[in-house]
C-alpha cells in the first residue's frame, strides 16, 4: 500500500504542478520539494522492513490473463536506489528553484521532473517484468520532455529526439527480451524469475533473450555503441542533467543489469557481451572527456566512462564485483550530481561553460571552487573520497576476474589506463576553470551564487567525504543489506576500509594518479588539451544521426513511391489481377462441365448475342473517340441483356432493366456535353512502345477475365439448380405473401429488408448528386452553349420573357404531346405499382416510368419552360418515400411482430381488380415515391447545369457572383 | 419493456434511417433542430449498442441463450428470411461505431457541419449502413448494407470540393464499385453452389459439397475475400486509402476510422463461420498473413515517407489493419482476443487522431505546409483560395474566430500538445495507453503459441513486425510532432472550441479507462474470440431461431 | 444455350475490364456498366436457365417450385440493378465535377506525362 503511495505521489504532484500558474516558481518548488522529501521519508521508513533480506510487496491484478499484474516489490537493493533517487530529487528541486530564470515556464519543468521521478521509482520498485518495461518507457518519454525543455533551441530538439529514439528503441528490445524471459520462466513475477536462474541459462532462448535485454540496458545507460545520445542530451537544463544523467535515468540500465545478475550471469556470452560494451565505453568515454570544450561535455563523457566501469564490473561476474558495482553506482551518483550542479553554478554566474574562456574562477567563487575540486577528486579517485574506495575494488576485481580468463592481463591494463585518463580529465576540469589567471572576457562578472544553489551540491560533497573517510559507519551497512538482498547467503566477506595496506590495487591507483597528472601536464605543454579528440572526433554522432534520419526518409520515400501509386489505373489493374489470381488458385481442381441436361441452342438467341457481343466490343473500341457511338452500343448491349432476361422467363427483370436502361442512357447523354472534345489523331500519333506494351497487358488481362468468367458461368449452368430457398418462396408466396408474382413478393416481403437498403442507397446518391452539382462549374472550353440552346436564347431575346413561351418551331408539336403524355405516364406508373404484387411491375418500375415522363418534359420542353411550370420537390419525395417504407416496416411493431412483418387485407378496386392492400403495398409505395424523387432529382440537377454554364465566365473574371444561386426546380 | 428488448436489434438500423429521412425534410435554416435530431439519434444508438453489449455477455440468459440474439425480419422462418444476429463481436462493433460517430458529430458541431453540404442525413445513413453490416446474418443483405455505407461515405468524402478531393473521391468510388462487383460475383457463386444466403447456413451446407462444386464454392469465397481485402485497405489493394482519407474533413475522417474495419470484420465473421477447416482457407487462408504483413510494411514505409500529418494518420490506419490481417492470418486462436483488443483501441486511436489533425492544421503557419518538401505532392489538402471562391466551398475558414460556436478553451496549445502526445503513444503502442496493453497481449500470445501454429516463422515475423513498426512509427511521429509543436517559429495558437476539444479528450479518457480496465476488457474479448472459434454454437442458435418455430403465416395476419 | 450465355457474359466482362483499365473517365464508366451487365447476367444464371416458366403463380395448378424459374436470383438481380444504376449515376456526376475542376477527363485529373 505504502509502496503504491511512493509511486503515485509524484504523479499526483506532477498533475498539480502542471495546473499552477506559469510564474509560480516558489509554489512549484515547494510542491515538488515536499513530494520528493515525502517520498524519501516514506522510503526511509521502510528500512527495518527490508533489512536482513526482508521484502515489502503490494500487488493488484491488471491483466491477469496475460500474467501482467501491478506488483510493487521493495528489497534492500531497491530501497537503497529509491532512497537515492528521491533524495537527490529533492536536492535537484531546491537547486532548480534558483537555477531556472523567471521567464522560464516552470510548471512544465517541475511537472515533468516529478513525473520522471515517479517513473524512475516505478522502475526501481517493479516486481513484474512487463510493468518494469512500462515505467522504463515512461522514463524515456519524460526525459524526452525534459531534455527538450528549451525547445526553441534546435540542438535541444535534436538532442531530445535522439535520446528518445535510442532509448525507446532499446525499450522495445527490452520488452521483447522480457517477454522471452517471462515465457522461459512461465511468469513475469520477478521473484520467480530470480529463483529460476539455472533453468534460464539452460534454455534455448537464453542467447537472444540476453542480447535483447543487454541492448535495452546499454541504450539506457549510454554504453558503447549507443553512447552517443548522452553528450547531446546535455542541452537539457543543468538540473535535469544533474538528476537524469548522473543519478537517475542512466543508472536505470545498470540497475536492471545488477537486478537480474543472479538470474542471468555466469555464461561466456554474458561475460563477453557485457565486458566488451563496458570496457569500450570505459576507455572511449574517459579518453574523449579529455578533449571536450564544454564543461558538461566533459561530465557527459566521464559519465559514459564511469557507467562503463559499472557495466564492466557487472560483466566480470564475481560476487564481489557486483558489490563493487552497486557501491560505485551510489558514489558516482553523489559526486557527478554535485559536479553537474557546480557546472550549473559556473554557467549561471558567468554565462558560459566554455573551458577555453573560463579561467581562474577560484578568486571570484572560492566556495564553488572547493566544492567542485572535492567532487572532481572523488571522480578521479583520490584517497579519502568515496570514488577512491570503489575504484580500489574495481582494480582488485579486474585482477581477480581477469586471472581466470583469457584476458588475464588486459583487464588490469585497461583499468589502470582508465585510471590515468580519469585523473587527467578531472585535473583538467578543475585546473582550467578555477586556476590560472582570472578570465577577462566573461559574459557576466563572476560571483558566488545564492545559498540555494550552493547547499545541494555542498551536501553531496559532504556525503562524498563521509563515505570516503568512514565508509564502514556510513554507507557500509546499507550496501551490505543491498548486496545481501541481491546475492543472499553467498554474499562474500569483504570490508570497506580506506587502507588495505600496500596491495596491487593500491599500486595501480598510485600509477593512475601520477600518470594522470603527468599525462595532463604533457597535454597542456603540447597545447593538445583544447584540440578536438584525435581519431574519435571524426565520428560525430549528431551528423551520423541526422544522416541516418535523412536516409530513412529518403529510402521510405522511394519505397512508398514504388509500392503506392496515386494513379487509378494501376490500382484497378492490381485489384482485377489479384481477383483473377485468387479465383485461378481456388479453381485448380474443378470440372467445368457439369452433368445437368443442356437446353438446345436457339439460333435466334445466338443471333441476338452475336449482336450483343458486337455492341460490347464496339463500345470498348469506340469509347475513347466516339463517345456517342459507344453510348449507343452500350444501350444495344443493355437491350440484348434485357431481352435475355425476358427470354429466360424473368419478365420483372426485363421490365426493370429496360426502364433503368432508358434513364441511365439519358443521364449519360446529359453528361456527354461536359466532356472535352477529342479528335482521333491527337494521341494515336504519339503512342510510345511502352503504351503499346501497356495496352497489350490490359488486353491480355481482359481476355483472361472474360474467359474465366465464362468458364465459371458455364460450370455452374451445367449443374443441377439449388432450389433450397426457391421452393419455400414459391410455396408460400401466395398463401403468406399474398401475391402471385413471387419475385415481387420476395422484394417487398420475404427480403423486403434488402429493398429498404437498396432504396436508401438510391436516396443517398440522389442527395449527393444534388449537393455536388449545386457547386459544379463546367470547364472553360465546354461553356459555350450548344447550337440548339443558342437558338433558344436567340428566340428568348426576340420574344422577351421566356417563361411564358412554349418552344417554337420544330419543337412545338412534340412539346404539346409531351405535356399530354405526363398524366398518361402517371397513370401507367400507378398501374404498374398496384399490379406489381401479382404480375410483372412493382413500385420500382412504376417510379421509373413516372420519372421517364418527367424526363420527356425536359427533353422537348426545355429546362426553363419546365421549371417555370412544375415545381417538383424531389428531396421531399425521397424523404417521404423512405419514411413510408420504414413506417410500413414499423407498423408490425404495433402487433408486436418483428420489423417488416406484413399486415394486410384484400380489397377490390375498380379497373385494377383484386388488390392485396397491406403494409407491403405501403412499402412498395414508398419505393415508388423514392424512385421518382431520386431519379428526377438527378436528372433535374444534371439538366439544370445547362442554365448555369454561361455564368461561368462571370465566376472566373472578378469572382463577384453569389456562391449559391437558387435552384428553382429543387426548392 | 420486453417488447423493447425484443426489438432492440433492429433499432440501430431503423433509428438512423428515420433520423436521416427527417433530416432530409428539415430545411437547413433550422440548425438547432437538425443538431438535436442528429445528436439524439446517435445517443439512442449508443444506448442501444451498450444494452446489446450487455445482453451479448450472456448476462441475461433467459432472453438470449449463450449471448447470441436473433431477430427474424418479417418473422420468416430462419434460412429463408433475413436475420439480424447479435453476438459479442457485432455488439462490440456497434458500440465502437456509436462512440466514434458521437465524437465525430460533437466535433463537427464546432462549425464543420455548415451548409451547403447535407452532412447530417448522410452521417445518419452512414451509421445505418455500418450498423446493418455488423448486424446482418445474410450474405446478400451484407452486400446491400455495404452499399449503403459506401454511398454515404462517397457523399461525406465529397464535402467541400477542391480538385484533390473530387479526384480522390473518384478513385475511391471507382475502386469500391469494382469491389462491389466482386462482392456480387462471390455471393452469386456461393448461392449457386450452396443454394443459401444465410451465413449460419453456410457451414453445414459446405460440408456436403463434392470436390468439383467445392472448388467453385472456394472460388466464390476467394473473390469475396478479395472484395473484403479491398475494403479493409490491404496492400496492394489500398492505394485509394491515403488519398481519400487525408482529404476528408476531420470529423468525417474520424468516422471513417470504422470503415476499413468493416472489411476486417467481414473477413473475421465469414472466415470463422466457414469453420477452421480449409473452407476458411479460401477466404482467411494462409495468403491472408502475407497480405497483412505486406500491408504492415507498406503502411510503415508510407508513414516514414510522408511529412503531412493527415496523410501520416491515414497510413497509420493501413498499418493497423495490416497488423490485424497478419494476426488473423497466423491462424492461431490464441491470438484472436488480443487482436480484438487491438481492433478496439485502433478504432479509438484513429478517431482521436483525425480529430486532432483538424485542430493542428490551424496552428500551421501558411508557409509551413508548403515549405516542407512533402514526400507526396498529392497530399496538398487545401486548394488555392480563388478556387475556393469559384467553387463556392463552405469550409470553416481555418483562422476565422468570428463564427464562434461555444467557448474557446484555455491553454489551447498545451491541450493540443498533450492530445497529440497521447495519439502518438496510442499509435506506436507505448505505455500507459491501451494499445501498449493490446500489443503486449498480441506479442505474448504470438510468442506463446509460436511452437504450435502452422508456420512458427509467421508468428515470429509478426512479433518482430509489431515491434519494428512501432519503432518506425515513433521515428515518423516524433519527426512530425517536433516540427509541428516545437520547431515552428511564429506559429499561431489556435482557438479551440470546447465542442472540438471535448470529444477528443473524452476519447482519450476512454482509452485510459480501457487500459486501466484491461483485465475486464480482455475477459470480454476472450469470450468473443471463443464464440467466434466455435461457429457451431452460433449456427445452432441461429438456425433454431424463434423465426423458425413459429408457424409462419396463419396468425401472421 | 448455356454455352452462348456463358460466352455472352465472357465478352461483356472482357470488354468491361478492358475499358476499366483505360485512362479516360468516360471509358471507365462505360466499362463499369458493361461489367455490371455481366455480373447481373451471372447472378441471374445462378438460377440456371429456364424457358417459359416465369415465377408468377397461376390461380389453379399445384404450387411446385420445380414448375417455375428460381425467383431468388431474379430478386437479387433486381436489387443489384437498382444499386448499380444509383452508383453509375453518382460516378457520372463525380466525373463531370472532376472534369469541371481539373479541365481534363483523365481519371487522375491530370494528363499523364
Amino acid at each position: 500500500m505504502l509502496l503504491t503511495l511512493i509511486i503515485v505521489l509524484p504523479f499526483i504532484g506532477s498533475v498539480c504542478a502542471a495546473l499552477l500558474p506559469t510564474n509560480a516558481r516558489n509554489a512549484e518548488a515547494w510542491l515538488a520539494g515536499a513530494v520528493a522529501v515525502t517520498c524519501a521519508l516514506l522510503v526511509g521508513s521502510q528500512y527495518f522492513a527490508v533489512a536482513g533480506g526482508g521484502v515489502v510487496r503490494t500487488a493488484w491484478a491488471w491483466l491477469p490473463q496475460a500474467g501482467l499484474d501491478v506488483y510493487f516489490r521493495m528489497d534492500a537493493y531497491a530501497w537503497l536506489f529509491a532512497l537515492l533517487v528521491s533524495f537527490i530529487g529533492a536536492l535537484v528541486v531546491l537547486y532548480a528553484r534558483y537555477y531556472m530564470s523567471p521567464e522560464d515556464p516552470v510548471p512544465r519543468f517541475f511537472s515533468f521532473l516529478l513525473a520522471f521521478m515517479g517513473a524512475m521509482l516505478g522502475t526501481i520498485l517493479s516486481g513484474n517484468l512487463i510493468q518494469l518495461v512500462v515505467f522504463w518507457e515512461l522514463t524515456s518519454l519524460t526525459s524526452f520532455m525534459l531534455i527538450g525543455y528549451w525547445y526553441h533551441l534546435a540542438d535541444a530538439r535534436r538532442g531530445a529526439r535522439m535520446a528518445l529514439i535510442v532509448t525507446v528503441g532499446g525499450g522495445f528490445c527490452l520488452l521483447l527480451g522480457m517477454l522471452l524471459l517471462g515465457e522461459i520462466v512461465g511468469s513475469y513475477d520477478l521473484d520467480r524469475v530470480l529463483a529460476a536462474g539455472d533453468a534460464i541459462r539452460a534454455h534455448a532462448w537464453y542467447g537472444p533473450m540476453l542480447v535483447l535485454i543487454v541492448v535495452g540496458v546499454i541504450t539506457k545507460s549510454a554504453q558503447f555503441p549507443f553512447h552517443f545520445w548522452l553528450p547531446h542530451a546535455m542541452t537539457a537544463p543543468t538540473p535535469v542533467s544533474a538528476y537524469l544523467h548522473s543519478a537517475a535515468m542512466v543508472k536505470a540500465g545498470v540497475f536492471l543489469l545488477a537486478r537480474f545478475w543472479p538470474a542471468l550471469h555466469g555464461t561466456g556470452l554474458w561475460f563477453w557481451l557485457i565486458c566488451t560494451a563496458g570496457a569500450t565505453s570505459l576507455l572511449l568515454g574517459a579518453f574523449s572527456a579529455l578533449f571536450q570544450r564544454d564543461m558538461k561535455g566533459v561530465l557527459a563523457y566521464s559519465t559514459i566512462s564511469h557507467l562503463g566501469l559499472i557495466t564492466l564490473l557487472l560483466g566480470m561476474d564475481t560476487e564481489l564485483a557486483l558489490v563493487a558495482a552497486v557501491f560505485h553506482m551510489l558514489n558516482h551518483a553523489t559526486f557527478k550530481a554535485s559536479l553537474f550542479m557546480a557546472t550549473g553554478i559556473v554557467d549561471h554566474e558567468t554565462g558560459t561553460r566554455d573551458l577555453k574562456r573560463l579561467s581562474g574562477l577560484r578568486h571570484a567563487m572560492p566556495i564553488t571552487a572547493s566544492i567542485a575540486a572535492v567532487a572532481a577528486g572523488a571522480m578521479a579517485g583520490v584517497p579519502l573520497l568515496n570514488g577512491f574506495l570503489s575504484k580500489e575494488m574495481f582494480f582488485e576485481e579486474s585482477i581477480v576476474a581477469g586471472s581466470a580468463s583469457e584476458v588475464r592481463f588486459a583487464l588490469p591494463l585497461i583499468a589502470t589506463l582508465w585510471g590515468i585518463f580519469s585523473v587527467a580529465y578531472s585535473a583538467r576540469f578543475i585546473h582550467q576553470v578555477f586556476f590560472g589567471p582570472p578570465a577577462r572576457d566573461l559574459p557576466r562578472p563572476p560571483h558566488e551564487p545564492t545559498r540555494g544553489m550552493i547547499v545541494p551540491s555542498a551536501l553531496l560533497v559532504v556525503a562524498c567525504l563521509l563515505v570516503g573517510v568512514v565508509p564502514a559507519v556510513t554507507l557500509g551497512p546499507l550496501l551490505k543489506e543491498a548486496a545481501f538482498s541481491l546475492l543472499g547467503p553467498d554474499l562474500p566477506e569483504y570490508e570497506l576500509a580506506v587502507w588495505h595496506g600496500v596491495s596491487t590495487p593500491f599500486v595501480m591507483s598510485l600509477v593512475a594518479l601520477g600518470g594522470g597528472m603527468a599525462f595532463y601536464a604533457f597535454l597542456v605543454k603540447r597545447g593538445l588539451a583544447m584540440m578536438p579528440a584525435p581519431l574519435l572526433s571524426r565520428l560525430d554522432a549528431r551528423r551520423a544521426f541526422d544522416l541516418v534520419n535523412v536516409a530513412i526518409v529518403r529510402g521510405a520515400d522511394k519505397a512508398a513511391h514504388a509500392i503506392f501509386s496515386s494513379r487509378l489505373q494501376p490500382q484497378l489493374l492490381l485489384i482485377v489481377a489479384s481477383a483473377l489470381l485468387a479465383a485461378a488458385v481456388a479453381l485448380q481442381d474443378t470440372v467445368f462441365v457439369g452433368n445437368a441436361p443442356l437446353t438446345p441452342p436457339d439460333p435466334l438467341f445466338v443471333l441476338l448475342w452475336i449482336g450483343g457481343a458486337a455492341c460490347a466490343l464496339g463500345a470498348a473500341q469506340q469509347a475513347k473517340f466516339h463517345r456517342f457511338a459507344a453510348l449507343t452500343m452500350l444501350g444495344g448491349a443493355g437491350l440484348v441483356t434485357c431481352l435475355t432476361f425476358a427470354w429466360f422467363s424473368a419478365p420483372d427483370l426485363a421490365l426493370t432493366q429496360i426502364s433503368v436502361e432508358v434513364v441511365t442512357v439519358t443521364l449519360l447523354l446529359l453528361g456527354l456535353r461536359w466532356l472535352p472534345p477529342r479528335i482521333l489523331s491527337d494521341d494515336e500519333r504519339r503512342r510510345t512502345a511502352r503504351a503499346r506494351l501497356r495496352r497489350a497487358r490490359d488486353l491480355a488481362l481482359a481476355v483472361a477475365a472474360g474467359t474465366g468468367f465464362a468458364a465459371i458461368t458455364f460450370a455452374l449452368l451445367t449443374r443441377p439448380p439449388m432450389l433450397g430457398l426457391a421452393s419455400f418462396f414459391v410455396e408460400h408466396a401466395l398463401e403468406h405473401g399474398g401475391g402471385r408474382n413471387v419475385v415481387n413478393v420476395i422484394l417487398v416481403d420475404f427480403r423486403g429488408f434488402d429493398t429498404l437498403g437498396e432504396i436508401t442507397v438510391l436516396g443517398i446518391v440522389a442527395l449527393v448528386v444534388y449537393a455536388l452539382l449545386r457547386r459544379f462549374r463546367p470547364a472553360p472550353e465546354s461553356v459555350d452553349v450548344p447550337d440548339a440552346q443558342r437558338e433558344d436564347e436567340a428566340r428568348e431575346a426576340a420574344f422577351g420573357a421566356p417563361r411564358d413561351l412554349l418552344p417554337q418551331g420544330y419543337m412545338k408539336v412534340p412539346a404539346v404531346l409531351a405535356r399530354l403524355l405526363l398524366p398518361i405516364a402517371a397513370f401507367i406508373s400507378f398501374y404498374f405499382l398496384l399490379r406489381g404484387h401479382n404480375a410483372p411491375g412493382g413500385g420500382f418500375v412504376g417510379g421509373l416510368v413516372m420519372a421517364t415522363g418527367f424526363i420527356v418534359q425536359y427533353m422537348v420542353g426545355g429546362t426553363i419552360w419546365v421549371e417555370s411550370r412544375l415545381k417538383i420537390h424531389p428531396q421531399l419525395w425521397v424523404a417521404l418515400g423512405l419514411l413510408a417504407a420504414v413506417g410500413a416496416g414499423m407498423g408490425a411493431w404495433l402487433s408486436s411482430r418483428p420489423f417488416l412483418t406484413a399486415v394486410a387485407a384484400d380489397v377490390r378496386l375498380p379497373f385494377v381488380g383484386g388488390v392485396h392492400v397491406s403494409s407491403v403495398l405501403l412499402f412498395d409505395f414508398g419505393v415508388y415515391m423514392l424512385v421518382i424523387g431520386a431519379t428526377v432529382l438527378m436528372l433535374v440537377a444534371l439538366a439544370h447545369q445547362s442554365l448555369r454554364s454561361p455564368r461561368k465566365r462571370a465566376a472566373l473574371d472578378g469572382l463577384t457572383e453569389p456562391l449559391e444561386e437558387p435552384d428553382e426546380a429543387l426548392r | 419493456m420486453n417488447a423493447l428488448i425484443m426489438h432492440l436489434p433492429i433499432l440501430p438500423i431503423v433509428v438512423p434511417l428515420v433520423a436521416g429521412a427527417v433530416l432530409m425534410l428539415l430545411a437547413e435554416e433550422h440548425r438547432a433542430w437538425r443538431l438535436t435530431i442528429a445528436f439524439s439519434s446517435l445517443v439512442v444508438q449508443l444506448a442501444v449498442a451498450v444494452a446489446l453489449l450487455y445482453l451479448s455477455t450472456d448476462a441475461v440468459p433467459d432472453i438470449w441463450s449463450e449471448g447470441v440474439g436473433v431477430y427474424a425480419l418479417g418473422a420468416w422462418p430462419t434460412p429463408f428470411g433475413i436475420l439480424l444476429v447479435v453476438d459479442r463481436l457485432s455488439a462490440l462493433m456497434l458500440t465502437l461505431t456509436a462512440i466514434v460517430s458521437l465524437a465525430g458529430l460533437v466535433y463537427a458541431m464546432a462549425g464543420w457541419e455548415r451548409p451547403p453540404q447535407p452532412l447530417h442525413s448522410l452521417y445518419q445513413l452512414l451509421m445505418m449502413g455500418l450498423n446493418g453490416a455488423f448486424l446482418t446474418g445474410d450474405l446478400f443483405n451484407l452486400f446491400v448494407f455495404f452499399e449503403v455505407l459506401l454511398a454515404a461515405s462517397y457523399g461525406l468524402l465529397l464535402r467541400g470540393a477542391g480538385v484533390q478531393r473530387v479526384r480522390n473521391a473518384l478513385h475511391y468510388i471507382a475502386v469500391n464499385l469494382v469491389a462491389s462487383l466482386f462482392f456480387l460475383i462471390g455471393v452469386a457463386l456461393i448461392y449457386g453452389t450452396l443454394g443459401t444466403l444465410n451465413m449460419a447456413d453456410l457451414l453445414g451446407k459446405v460440408a456436403l459439397l463434392a470436390p468439383p462444386e467445392r472448388a467453385l464454392f472456394d472460388t466464390g469465397a476467394a473473390i469475396l475475400g478479395i472484395a473484403f481485402l479491398v475494403k479493409a485497405g490491404s496492400w496492394p489493394l489500398n492505394f485509394w486509402l491515403p488519398g481519400s482519407y487525408s482529404v476528408a474533413l476531420p470529423p468525417v475522417a474520424a468516422v471513417f476510422a470504422m470503415l476499413t474495419k468493416v472489411g476486417v470484420y467481414a473477413l473475421l465473421r465469414i472466415g470463422t463461420l466457414l469453420g477452421e477447416d480449409e473452407a476458411a482457407a479460401a477466404i482467411l487462408g494462409p495468403i491472408l498473413f502475407y497480405f497483412g504483413f505486406a500491408t504492415l510494411l507498406a503502411g510503415t514505409a508510407g508513414m516514414l515517407a510522408t511529412q503531412h500529418l493527415r496523410r501520416l494518420v491515414s497510413y497509420s490506419v493501413i498499418v493497423s489493419s495490416g497488423l490485424l490481417l497478419a494476426t488473423l492470418g497466423v491462424g492461431s486462436e490464441a491470438l484472436t482476443p488480443a487482436a480484438l483488443f487491438y481492433f478496439a483501441t485502433s478504432v479509438l486511436t484513429t478517431c482521436a487522431f483525425f480529430m486532432v489533425t483538424g485542430m493542428t492544421d490551424r496552428t500551421r503557419i501558411a508557409a509551413d505546409s508548403a515549405a516542407v518538401p512533402s514526400a507526396d505532392a498529392a497530399a496538398a489538402v487545401v486548394p488555392p483560395t480563388p478556387a475556393y471562391v469559384a467553387f463556392g466551398v463552405r469550409e470553416p475558414q481555418p483562422y476565422d474566430t468570428s463564427e464562434e460556436v461555444g467557448a474557446a478553451i484555455p491553454a489551447a496549445m498545451a491541450f493540443l500538445g498533450l492530445m497529440f502526445v497521447c495519439c502518438v503513444l496510442l499509435v506506436a503502442g507505448l505505455p500507459p495507453l491501451p494499445s501498449f496493453v493490446a500489443k503486449f497481449a498480441l506479442l505474448q500470445a504470438a510468442i506463446h503459441s509460436a511452437p504450435e501454429v502452422h508456420v512458427p516463422a509467421e508468428a515470429w515475423a509478426l512479433v518482430v513486425g509489431i515491434l519494428a513498426t512501432g519503432f518506425a512509427q515513433i521515428i515518423a511521429l516524433t519527426r512530425i510532432g517536433v516540427r509541428l509543436f516545437w520547431a515552428g517559429t511564429g506559429r499561431r495558437t489556435p482557438r479551440l472550441r470546447v465542442l472540438e476539444a471535448a470529444p477528443v479528450a473524452v476519447v482519450v479518457v476512454l482509452c485510459l479507462a480501457l487500459s486501466a480496465m484491461s483485465g475486464t476488457a480482455m475477459r470480454f474479448f476472450e469470450a468473443a474470440a471463443q464464440s467466434l472459434h466455435a461457429p457451431e454454437v452460433y449456427t445452432r442458435i441461429v438456425l433454431s431461431a424463434p423465426g423458425a418455430d413459429q408457424p409462419s403465416g396463419g396468425e401472421r395476419r | 444455350m448455356e454455352i452462348v450465355y456463358a460466352l455472352a457474359i465472357g465478352v461483356l466482362a472482357g470488354a468491361g475490364v478492358w475499358l476499366l483499365l483505360r485512362p479516360r473517365t468516360f471509358q471507365v464508366i462505360i466499362g463499369l456498366s458493361l461489367l455490371s451487365y455481366a455480373t447481373n447476367l451471372f447472378i441471374f444464371g445462378m438460377g440456371r436457365l429456364t424457358l417459359h416458366r416465369p415465377p408468377i403463380i397461376d390461380e389453379e395448378g399445384a404450387i411446385d417450385a420445380a414448375l417455375y424459374a428460381d425467383p431468388v436470383p431474379q430478386a437479387l438481380v433486381l436489387t443489384a440493378i437498382v444499386i448499380g444504376f444509383a452508383t453509375t449515376a453518382l460516378f457520372l456526376v463525380v466525373l463531370i465535377a472532376l472534369r469541371g475542376l481539373s479541365g481534363t477527363d483523365h481519371v487522375d485529373g491530370r494528363e499523364r506525362d
